[in-house]
């Protein structure tokens, strides 16, 4: 490729610098002030402290909506990675019928939440099930399904038949076939859905919103807390969350991507 | 699995299991959910109560009550302006990643994508407050003399839903838009250049022709993403920043109208439809048959 005249480079270069800050600020402003005190829109760069960690520590509330969204969120990776898992085997080189199911499995995902949420909402109340953290379970693993689907799925089509032929040839049973051969080649795919289920589990707020009973989940429950304006040991809190959902990302991004890339090279 | 002579009886019991769930679980959680939610906007509410008879009032009230339908349609708009900046700002970002060589350009595009990872309503609430009349915007413009004093157009208005929306969703358009300018094959460019184009006339006949359907999808993530969105303009729209969203869920909170809330979902629901289908329709990559 031909390098592109300077100007435009370093218009480019300032666009997307604009863009970076732009996507961070909202980041920085609640990191900066776990750390520092800020007043009157200006920080008080001189003294760094660590209180508003001591503080959130002693948050009960926070700590037990914590402990729900951690719940919800093991949950909903177990139902939807085993029942994910399944779909994406049952639909694997099937061909009748699968491209209507597949659409709906990704409704869910594809329309905006508050219609899913709403529509789980009154589907739950017609059946007569109490709204609990088991309706938000239900939701999020809805919500979630078809990421763990598409992701199975896909590897799926690019394991090679062989493998499975191999076994079959050697005498194998079906059963025996799937647990030494295609189980196995499935886990990293797997243990990579989950992860990007949890992390989107651990965030979901508008179906929570709609579905959930007494108890909230973390995001539920700051978005309450908002209306009244966040004391400190909430930036505490997020700086903490950004850390970890980093960590977990890079840690799903290690599951998922790079043995892609090595079957793509042999 | 389709060897039939090695099928045991316990196999056949599991795959029939397998069978039934891969057919109920999408139909019972997700359709019959979405038939019954469809099937409430033809119900009607008197004092307090659902009454479950058909009939067309909460459209008929939708099309012809002077409230809604204004709502609804500056919604649209604010949601169509919002993907319009949206790609404005991604699109350069995007192509200046591919001007990046290999580690470089992914990991730069990691870095424009990790704030997605950070909880939605603390992002709303930080936007809120670098908005507010006391920040860092205002600071910031009164500082460089653009505005004498600080000034609340940015917070509790439609702008401030407009900007907001704008930074959680760019992310959104950035990633589409990356990937099909980095599908555009090399050699079209070489020739393009070969033949004596000019950088500009190169990115305008080859580079941008071939990434509109990346453009046309972000524009519909990015769409339908703010539409359904009713947290951002309940939290910095304050009372002139009425959306559609906001509406559609007073309607299961304060004013308790079930069935007319569904029939507004449903109106929600065509329009999310329509974008995602022009979406897909202009987004498919027609490059590779190239």
């Amino acid at each position: 490729m031909s390098a592109p005249p300077r100007l435009s480079t370093i218009f480019l270069a300032a666009i997307t610098t604009l863009v970076a800050v732009l996507l961070y600020s909202p980041l920085f402003v609640p990191i900066v002030s776990s750390f520092f005190t800020i007043s009157h829109g200006s920080v008080d760069w001189s003294s760094p402290t660590l209180s508003t960690y001591v503080a959130l520590a002693e948050n009960h509330d926070i700590l037990v909506a914590l402990r729900t969204t951690l719940i919800v969120g093991v949950c909903t990776v177990i139902l939807s990675v085993v029942s994910g898992t399944l779909l994406a085997l049952y639909y694997h080189g099937r061909r009748s019928g699968r491209s209507l199911l597949q659409f709906i499995i990704f409704l869910p995902f594809l329309m905006p939440p508050i219609i899913s949420g709403l529509a789980l909402l009154i589907f739950f109340r017609e059946i007569g099930l109490e709204r609990s953290l088991l309706t938000v379970v239900i939701g999020h693993t809805v919500f979630v399904l078809a990421i763990v689907y598409r992701t199975v799925l896909m590897r799926l089509q690019s394991m090679s038949r062989t493998l499975v032929e191999a076994s079959y040839d050697l005498g194998a049973t079906g059963w025996q076939t799937f647990w030494r051969i295609t189980l196995p080649n499935l886990s990293s795919a797997m243990v990579g859905g989950a992860i990007l289920a949890f992390a989107l589990s651990f965030d979901e707020t508008m179906i929570t919103i709609l579905v959930t009973g007494t108890q909230s989940t973390l995001p539920v429950r700051l978005w309450a807390m908002m209306r009244l304006g966040f004391s400190p040991d909430i930036n505490a809190l997020v700086a903490l969350i950004l850390m970890f959902t980093v960590l977990l990302c890079a840690l799903a991004a290690r599951f998922l991507i790079p043995r892609q890339v090595a079957t793509e090279r042999s | 699995m389709s060897e039939a002579g090695s099928t045991q009886p316990a196999e056949r019991r599991l795959s029939l299991l397998v069978t039934v769930l891969a057919f109920a679980l999408p139909v019972v959680f997700v359709l019959v959910p979405l038939a019954i939610f469809l099937g409430y906007s033809f119900f009607s509410v008197d004092q307090g109560t659902i009454v479950y008879d058909l009939s067309l009032g909460n459209y008929v009230r939708f099309f012809t009550d002077p409230v809604f339908l204004p709502v609804f349609w500056n919604t649209i708009v604010l949601c169509v302006s919002v993907a319009i900046i949206c790609i404005l700002l991604a699109y350069p970002a995007a192509y200046f990643l591919t001007t990046l060589k290999g580690r470089w350009r992914y990991a730069l595009l990691m870095l424009l994508l990790v704030p997605l990872l950070m909880s939605y309503v603390i992002k709303i609430y930080a936007i809120r407050s670098i908005l507010g009349l006391n920040g860092f915007l205002n600071k910031a413009l009164v500082a460089l003399g653009i505005l004498q004093e600080p000034s609340t157009l940015f917070v509790f208005n439609m702008n401030a839903i407009l900007l907001t929306l704008t930074l959680l969703l760019i992310p959104f358009a950035i990633l589409p838009i990356f990937l099909s300018l980095e599908r555009i094959p090399q050699v079209l460019l070489r020739a393009s250049d070969d033949l004596g184009a000019s950088g500009s006339q190169t990115f305008l006949r080859i580079t941008l022709p071939l990434s509109l359907p990346g453009v046309a999808s972000a524009a519909s993530f990015v769409f339908v993403l703010a539409i359904g969105d009713f947290l951002t303009p309940q939290m910095v729209g304050g009372i002139s920043g009425f959306t559609f969203g906001r509406i559609l869920y007073s309607q299961f909170g304060t004013a308790y109208n079930w069935p007319f809330g569904a029939a507004l979902s449903v109106a929600l629901a065509v329009v999310v439809i329509a974008a995602i289908l022009v979406g897909e329709r202009f987004g498919r990559n027609r490059g590779t048959s190239v």
